[in-house]
């Protein structure tokens, strides 16, 4: 049985970011994920790093949090930020009256909002909308939920975390009131085992509830639901907000090359809800028609959805109106000592969440280290040196690239361009992903699919979705025997699959042109669905 | 102002059978096309019915055609229509010197890059199975830096496969020597082979990798030119049966498969220009007397009694679409969709009929596209291949095998 000073559950930003401190403390921990890393809800938001901009009236504290947070992380975490500033813009038919209320709570919280003229802002934005009545600069960023998880992993693991995936937490084991250990089971076998341990910290997110139901304690965290819309070309250069209070679509994130279009709010039955409708689709574009025009033009990537974890102390609010702050659960309230629950919060404020969920776990452990994590980067950098070698072996315009998601674990990647001709190749030209790296992360133990490949690589998350570079990376997977068990097929149609999903919901014009293509190829020509005894030759 | 008897409009398979077969029948005939159409996307074999009812496989796609609803293109024509357009494809392809193999009355079943067996009707002779069949061992070949053909995927997928399970599997690579950070494509490999240089090569590496008279599956890399000259010079150095696989696009079986057509559509008379920029049509009194087109330098009318519309799907830019209504530009044709866009796609990807895959326009058994009432909206206008409604070419593989059946009746209605 598998011993440990803490068990961390949960993936997500919040519980890598637990999982991280804990480790640099010098605290034996262990990492649960009942699927991939950022399989959940940290993967399934706009990517946005607020300025707390969007908190500022409502919400002061969170506001300030996120402002602080935002400045730590444009440090710690530089290659998962974009620097790209934000606006805030004010269209007809947004209440007047709110523009004063939310200049004075930024300067009151300490983000800093520079009026410009509306001239000035189509000049920096030109797709913007001419109708717009004022604009203001906030210092908004955009961040890439995946590789802030992946990057949170590799660092625990340098400090001696372990990382389990596929994992799910099945029981709670307690003696006399005491946590003891969890019962796990590996969804991918079916295997059930227990981990022994003095603490349980539960960062499920959304799922938070089901953990503690397992100790009979009863949290009341309702997930809830938003959906996105991720476009194929980046159309802004800055994140762009109304400026009103709160509501439904009205932000636009600017990732690489594409934007992201959220969100909605609305409450879901189950946490894992994440399949959008049509309908939904539709309602986001006619609201973010407002601030770009031209926006059902612009062809759609693919739409997807995830649940917020909203917790609530009184157990009839929901929605916008709940609070976004965080609150530690100690469930020695409920007479269980060894489990912590942390709810609420925001992926912006994950860090600081993390900090004193680890600090609270430390003082019951008696722990005295500090936290480090806002000082310390996520990954450290690579040598320049090794830069300038790689630079002999990397298609060009993919370097920069890949040193910012791999950190130091360039070196292996470098390594297997180095022993083998022919690694540098790129499996995808759209996020410009090199078959060494993809070998490199297939070899990692928590890849388990080509799924868990693209989180960590981003591979096939661009212009075409999968359609190539899907069947290249099952070339790497079947040499890696990735699939465990499955071949090329199977792991084509479950790749494609994912894909699909999240261009079902918006099956028109550009979108359908791909799909009808990436079916032809698929289905028609390579006839991937075929069962294997249809016909002999 | 020149004025032809038939104007057709699209340079895909379905456009090109049609065109040539227009000129066959004598007729004076224009064709606008505007790129190549997705021959060179799909690949050259002809698919005529693989699956049918909730996907069940055909041993004899002739069998099959009985079972489809009579909304479907085959079912509209009928057996005898079928089997004519075939007949005449196969003709022309073997007049031509790249001879097309099979008949309605069987399945090939060809290997795919994806490990996979594929049903097709027609195939040209280097994708015949019958040496796969008759061996022993099989060698999968691979070209080093071609990133879209993996031999050891082929091989791990097809000893899966009852029929190839009690047969031993090798891996051979092969250089084409395109180096230095160079990815390659098939149509490199192809064009490679077009040339002297490359089939030495390429002879002296099997030669040293093979014993004489292996069979080997091979990439469909074996020259881009509709001939089977590049696989008979490699063939005949050790005895050697090469048998080419489907693969991603670039297809260049397809390509080969283009390049004949057009080359017998312009012999024929055809006049073909390209990159026509096709705005619409002119139409009176329920007939079209012209199509405008309007590239850069100026606008230009193109008058002909009779019209037929290749223009191609969603993919092909033949249908356009917005959320729960599907459109046709050139004609203006009603094209018949769910009004809710969530029933356009079925949740599961594969292994059942998208319901976005059988829009298209509804068209009678001569071709005329009709109105709900069953009535010829044009009295001289015609449609065919994937501009149709009722066929999921991917779900049933009959894409080819649509094209060139309807494309063929369209030219017998002009």
């Amino acid at each position: 049985m598998q011993e440990t000073t803490v068990v961390v559950i949960g993936g997500g930003a919040t519980g890598v970011g637990v999982f991280r401190d804990l480790c640099m403390r010098g605290v034996k921990t262990v990492l649960l994920e009942q699927r991939d890393l950022a399989y959940g809800t940290s993967s399934r938001f706009h990517g946005l790093l607020h300025s707390g901009g969007r908190y500022a009236v409502k919400d002061a504290e969170s506001a300030k949090e996120c402002i602080e947070e935002n400045m730590i992380l444009r440090r710690v975490a530089k290659h998962c930020v974009e620097e790209t500033e934000g606006f805030f813009v004010r269209l007809p038919g947004d209440p007047e009256d709110f523009e004063p209320k939310w200049v004075a709570a930024c300067h009151q919280v300490g983000i800093n909002a520079t009026p410009l003229s509306v001239a000035e802002a189509l000049r920096l934005e030109p797709q913007m909308t001419e109708k717009a009545l004022a604009v203001y600069r906030v210092p908004d960023s955009a961040i890439d939920g995946f590789r802030l998880v992946w990057q949170n992993v590799m660092s625990a693991r340098k400090y001696g975390g372990q990382v389990r995936t596929y994992t799910e937490v099945v029981g709670i084991e307690h003696q006399n009131g005491q946590v003891t250990g969890v019962k796990v089971r590996n969804t991918l076998t079916g295997q059930t085992d227990s981990i022994a341990c003095d603490y349980v910290v539960n960062a499920a997110g959304s799922w938070v509830d089901q953990i503690t139901e397992m100790a009979g304690i009863p949290v009341n965290v309702k997930p809830d639901r938003g959906v996105l819309i991720a476009f194929n070309h980046r159309f802004t250069s800055r994140v762009v907000n109304r400026l009103r209070p709160a509501s439904d679509g009205d932000i636009f994130v600017p990732h690489g090359s594409i934007t992201i279009l959220g969100t909605t709010s609305s409450p879901a039955d189950r946490p894992d809800d994440t399949v959008p409708s049509a309908r939904e689709v539709m309602n986001l574009l006619d609201i973010g028609e407002a601030t770009f025009e031209d926006v059902k033009k612009y062809r759609i990537l693919r739409v997807f959805a995830g649940t917020r974890p909203l917790y609530s102390a009184d157990p009839n609010a929901s929605g916008r109106a709940a609070s976004r702050n965080f609150t530690i659960l100690d469930h020695r309230k409920e007479g269980l000592q060894g489990l912590a629950s942390i709810v609420g919060g925001k992926f912006t404020t994950y860090r600081l969440m993390a900090e004193k969920m680890a600090d609270f776990v430390c003082a019951q452990l008696g722990v005295k280290t500090e936290c480090r994590t806002a000082q310390e980067p996520l990954i450290e950098e690579p040598s320049a040196q090794l830069v300038e070698k790689a630079r002999e072996y990397f298609p060009a315009y993919s370097l920069e690239r890949a040193v910012s998601r791999l950190g130091t674990r360039l070196e292996p990647v470098l390594e297997r361009m180095k022993n083998s001709e022919g690694k540098n190749q790129l499996v995808c030209e759209c996020e410009m992903v090199t078959l060494a790296e993809i070998e490199e992360v297939s070899a990692d133990p928590t890849s388990y699919s080509l799924e868990d490949v693209r989180r960590k690589t981003r591979m096939g998350m661009g212009t075409c979705q999968g359609a190539f570079c899907g069947f290249r990376s099952v070339g790497t997977a079947v040499l890696n025997d990735l699939g465990h068990g499955k071949g090329a097929p199977e792991l084509l149609q479950d790749f494609l699959q994912a894909r699909w999903n999240g261009i079902r919901p918006a099956l028109w014009a550009n979108q359908l042109r791909e799909a009808e293509l990436m079916r032809g190829i698929y289905d028609g020509t390579l006839n991937i669905n075929g069962a294997i005894h249809d016909e002999g030759i | 102002m020149r004025e032809y008897d038939v104007i057709v409009v699209g340079g895909g398979l379905a456009g090109l059978i049609a065109a040539a077969g227009a000129a066959g029948r004598n007729k004076k005939v224009l064709m606008l096309t505007k790129g190549a159409g997705t021959l060179a996307i799909g690949g050259g074999s002809v698919d005529l019915l693989g699956y049918v009812g909730e996907g069940r496989p055909l041993a004899s796609p002739e069998q099959g055609l009985t079972e489809l609803p009579d909304t479907h293109p085959y079912s509209k024509i009928g057996r005898a229509g079928i089997q004519a357009a075939l007949d005449y494809f196969k003709t022309v392809c073997r007049q031509e010197g790249y001879e097309y193999i099979g008949s309605p009355e069987k399945n090939y079943w060809v290997p795919t890059a994806a490990g996979t067996l594929k049903p097709t009707c027609l195939i040209p002779k280097t994708m015949d199975t019958a040496p796969l069949k008759a061996a022993e061992k099989i060698f999968v070949a691979g070209f080093h830096r071609l990133k879209d053909y993996y031999p050891q995927i082929v091989v791990q997928g097809l000893a899966k496969i009852p029929v190839y399970a009690k047969k031993e599997f090798s891996v051979v690579w092969l250089d084409t020597g395109m180096h230095e950070g160079r990815d390659i494509t098939a149509l490199e490999v192809a064009r490679w082979l077009d040339t002297e240089a490359g089939r030495r090569s390429c002879a002296e590496q099997l030669k040293k990798a093979l014993p004489p008279g292996a069979v080997v599956i091979v990439p469909p890399v074996l020259g881009t030119k509709p001939s089977y000259a590049v696989a008979e010079e490699l063939e005949k150095t050790g005895g050697y049966r090469l048998v080419e696989s489907t693969g991603l696009p670039p297809a260049i079986i397809g390509l080969r498969l283009r390049n004949l057509w057009l080359n017998f559509a312009k012999k024929s008379g055809v006049t073909v220009v390209e990159n026509a920029a096709v705005t619409g049509s002119v139409v009176e009194n329920g007939r079209c007397i012209a199509i405008k087109t309007g590239n850069l330098d100026r606008e230009r009318t193109y008058r002909a009694q009779s019209f037929v519309l290749t223009t191609g799907g969603f993919f092909g830019g033949g249908l356009g679409s917005q959320p729960g209504r599907a459109t046709e530009a050139v004609f203006d044709l009603p094209v018949a969709a769910p009004a809710n866009p969530e029933e356009w796609g079925a949740p599961q990807l594969f292994g059942t009929r998208q319901p976005f895959a059988q829009i298209g326009i509804v068209a009678d058994g001569r071709m005329a596209p009709v109105d709900a009432a069953g009535q010829p909206i044009l009295s001289n206008v015609f449609v065919a291949g994937r501009n149709l409604a009722g066929y999921d070419f991917s779900f049933e593989k009959s894409g080819n095998g649509v094209a060139i059946v309807t494309g063929y009746q369209a030219s017998l209605s002009v």
